[in-house]
């Protein structure tokens, strides 16, 4: 067991027995603490204590989120690669490194200045919202809105998150400028600072807003960043969602984003992911209503001996949506590895959707691997579906048009490998985005040229 | 010899050489041969190549002089070698070289990379150009222009200071500016390929340009604006080596010499006479003569 640094009790001490899990702030040992319970891990158990001592305390709307994650987070034990959501993800990175909760200073920062932001918008911690209304909504939402496949990881953010950064765009109201997140990790040389940051994005009908999480790390540090990012986009509204993850290739990155469509809104999602020894990404999007239109675009990229995972899942129980994913990764390295579980579940009453699904993989090295299973499941009959896989390393051919007109291999190579990665990052919105993604993955790809 | 860079309009283009009356331009293509005789640009001897893959060998001693300033034609039937020999010539991975040699401007082209090759002043068409989907056909050219600068010792160019050079060739081969934004030979017509690759070679400039079937798929609109900007591109330093089934081109081009391959071997050489008998009789029988 490897969480010496913030262990209380003495494994041997913990009572395995039925408890009741109290998410107040009970001090001193046992007193009001988890008394575990027959199924629960040990180590999980361990790893709560450590979250509940780092707790501040709490801005009460996330009491009853903390109270749902509780328990879920006490009945799930650590992930293993036998359960097929981690089947080709190894966590044992996370579980053998020595984890230190922390929750101050709070992860995220807005980038965008307050001033330019129209009243009654509402961005910042949910600790510092005045509105009793809102503050219900929020709390309401926040109890009911876990995805259907949650996992150990949306509950440790659930319960260890401290507060909430909400985005809340009311009726109407468009936002011309993005709100930028920016995400710094605390770090430390002998432990793994453990940051749960959570960003709540509520769009009234009609809304429109451009929100950019930006994951980066300039150093090589270790750490772990256990996010979680929800949105409720109302009636017509439209969400565009820009994640960079260019995290340290030491740092563990794990991402929940759970996205909920009610009828006629638009969410389009850009993330390119370049960071992280192990990188997960679980992506849930819920449509709530008829006339929805998805847009999922993904690249991720292992230059080193990384893993880079998503597990995303789209829920179409109404008509007409309509839907595209196209997710790329790139595996330059023979320790690299990227992972994709592609989920479109087409339900009973989801006729006349409109889905489509491309994953393609570039291996660019011996023993690079990619274990992709894009995957459709249609019950309604009336519907356009489509889906495709390609994994394949540059082609002979393409390099050799290149060389013929006298440019040597390697730019050939990087101007292939970036044409491949082009079509998503073109995505983004914003050309400062890409221009920054773009020179990130220059110079993961060519050291040399920074 | 060094390798020379189209830089401006085609002002060194012999006007003769688009003349149309086809006997005097075949007495003066003969006049050029006769002035560069004496420098040999490609020296091919009893070259032999298999496929990598399968083994095979494809081509069994390949014999090929060609001098500064001439024009060859290669024909044969389909399976003879024709489109392999010019394969090896630029390097293709897929061909290894089991003998022989070759001898480009007195270098040993068959130690050189493919990129090495292009610079050294080789160019080849391709028969089916590939298509690279998220380059740009501008982002391409300035790249492999800029490659060819570099290896003159001159400094590269940005895109914009590229583009009325682009332009002025982008007029040879008839084609409009969009065609400059479009992705390298994504979506392409047969038509356009071809023309893609007559553009290139106008823009990077070549000592000896292998045109391999550059004419098949064409209209004959499209052929003549082939035909036109080669002869615009051509000079009397630089030769061309071309491969084709028909004799529309070249009647166009009024090759200096005419071979036909048979059986991965040059089996005999002649001009433009040859390819009346060979349209009369067929290969075989022209194959057979010695």
């Amino acid at each position: 067991m490897s969480l010496s640094g913030t262990a209380l009790w003495p494994l041997g001490l913990c009572p395995l027995i039925p408890c009741s899990w109290s998410y107040g702030r009970g001090r001193g040992r046992g007193r009001g603490r988890c008394r575990g319970s027959a199924s629960s891990d040990p180590y999980v158990l361990e790893l709560a204590e450590s979250l509940e001592d780092s707790l501040p305390s709490s801005p009460s709307p996330l009491r009853n989120l903390r109270m749902a994650s509780s328990e879920a987070l006490l009945s799930t034990p650590w992930p293993s690669r036998r359960e097929e959501p981690f089947r080709f993800t190894d966590l044992s990175f996370i579980r053998n490194s020595r984890i230190h909760p922390v929750s101050h200073p709070y992860p995220v920062t807005l980038l965008t200045p307050l001033s330019d932001l129209p009243h009654p918008l509402y961005v910042g911690p949910l600790s510092a919202l005045s509105s009793p209304s809102l503050i219900h909504q929020v709390s309401q939402f926040l109890s009911s809105s876990a995805p259907h496949h949650a996992d150990l990881f949306w509950s440790i953010n659930g319960f260890a998150a401290p507060d909430l950064t909400l985005v809340y765009v009311p009726q109407g109201t468009h936002l011309d400028n993005p709100i930028h997140l920016a995400y710094h990790p605390s770090h430390a040389s002998d432990t793994m600072h453990l940051s749960n940051p959570r960003v709540l994005v509520i769009l009234e009908k009609g809304a429109r807003l451009h929100i950019i999480e930006d994951f980066s790390a300039n150093h090589n540090h270790s750490y772990w960043t256990n996010a979680a990012f929800e949105a409720l986009i109302g009636e017509a509204a439209h969400l565009t969602h820009s994640y960079i993850q260019s995290q340290s290739l030491s740092a563990a990155h794990i991402k929940w984003t759970s996205v909920r469509q009610e009828s006629s809104s638009t969410y389009q999602l850009t993330e390119v992911s370049t960071g992280a020894k192990l990188g997960r990404h679980n992506l849930h999007i819920q449509q709530l209503g008829p006339d929805t239109v998805t847009d999922l675009s993904t690249l991720h990229l292992s230059v080193g001996d990384q893993t880079q995972d998503l597990h995303s899942t789209l829920v179409l129980d109404h008509p007409r949506g309509y839907s595209r994913q196209l997710h790329k990764c790139i595996v330059a390295h023979s320790q690299g590895q990227a992972v994709f579980d592609g989920n479109i579940q087409v339900n009973r009453y989801a006729q006349q959707t409109d889905a489509g699904q491309l994953t393609r993989s570039l291996l660019l090295q011996p023993r690079a691997t990619v274990n992709v299973k894009p995957n459709l499941q249609i019950v309604a009959h009336d519907v356009k579906c489509s889906h495709g896989a390609a994994i394949s390393d540059l082609e002979e051919n393409q390099l050799l048009y290149f060389q013929a007109r006298g440019i040597d291999k390697n730019t050939a190579r990087r101007l292939l490998i970036f044409a491949f990665g082009g079509e998503v990052i073109d995505k983004f919105p914003c050309s400062s985005i890409r221009d920054t993604v773009r020179t990130q993955i220059t110079n993961l790809l060519d050291p040399s040229s920074v | 010899m060094a390798l020379s860079l189209p830089t401006q309009c085609p002002h060194t283009v012999n006007p003769l050489r688009r003349s149309p009356k086809p006997a005097l331009l075949r007495r003066l293509n003969h006049r050029v041969c006769v002035v560069s005789a004496a420098t040999p640009l490609l020296q091919v001897n009893d070259l032999k190549a298999k496929i990598v893959e399968s083994n095979v060998e494809i081509l069994h001693g390949v014999n090929l002089t060609v001098n500064q300033g001439e024009v060859h034609a290669i024909m044969g039937k389909n399976g003879s070698g024709k489109s392999t020999f010019a394969k090896v010539l630029v390097g293709h991975p897929d061909y290894e070289v089991t003998g022989g040699s070759v001898v480009f401007k007195g270098e040993n082209l068959l130690e050189m990379e493919p990129e090495e090759r292009s610079l050294a002043g080789l160019f080849m068409s391709f028969q089916s150009p590939v298509e690279i989907p998220g380059v740009s056909n501008d982002e391409f050219l300035v790249m492999a222009y800029n490659a060819r600068r570099k290896k003159l010792g001159l400094p590269e160019l940005g895109p914009l200071e590229c583009f009325s050079y682009l332009m002025e060739k982008l007029q040879l081969v008839n084609m409009k500016p969009d065609f400059l934004n479009r992705n390298v030979n994504e979506g392409f017509s047969g038509g356009e390929r071809k023309r893609n690759e007559i553009l290139q070679l106008a823009v990077l400039g070549a000592d000896l340009a292998i045109l391999d079937e550059i004419d098949s798929g064409l209209d004959v609109d499209a052929l003549r604006d082939v035909a036109n900007a080669v002869n615009q591109i051509l000079t009397p330093e630089n030769s061309l080596l071309m491969i084709t089934h028909y004799r529309r081109i070249l009647d166009l081009l009024n090759p200096t010499h005419v071979h036909v391959m048979d059986k991965g071997k040059i089996a005999r050489t002649g001009d433009l006479s040859m390819v009346e008998a060979i349209e009369a009789e067929g290969y075989e029988t022209v194959s057979s003569l010695t």
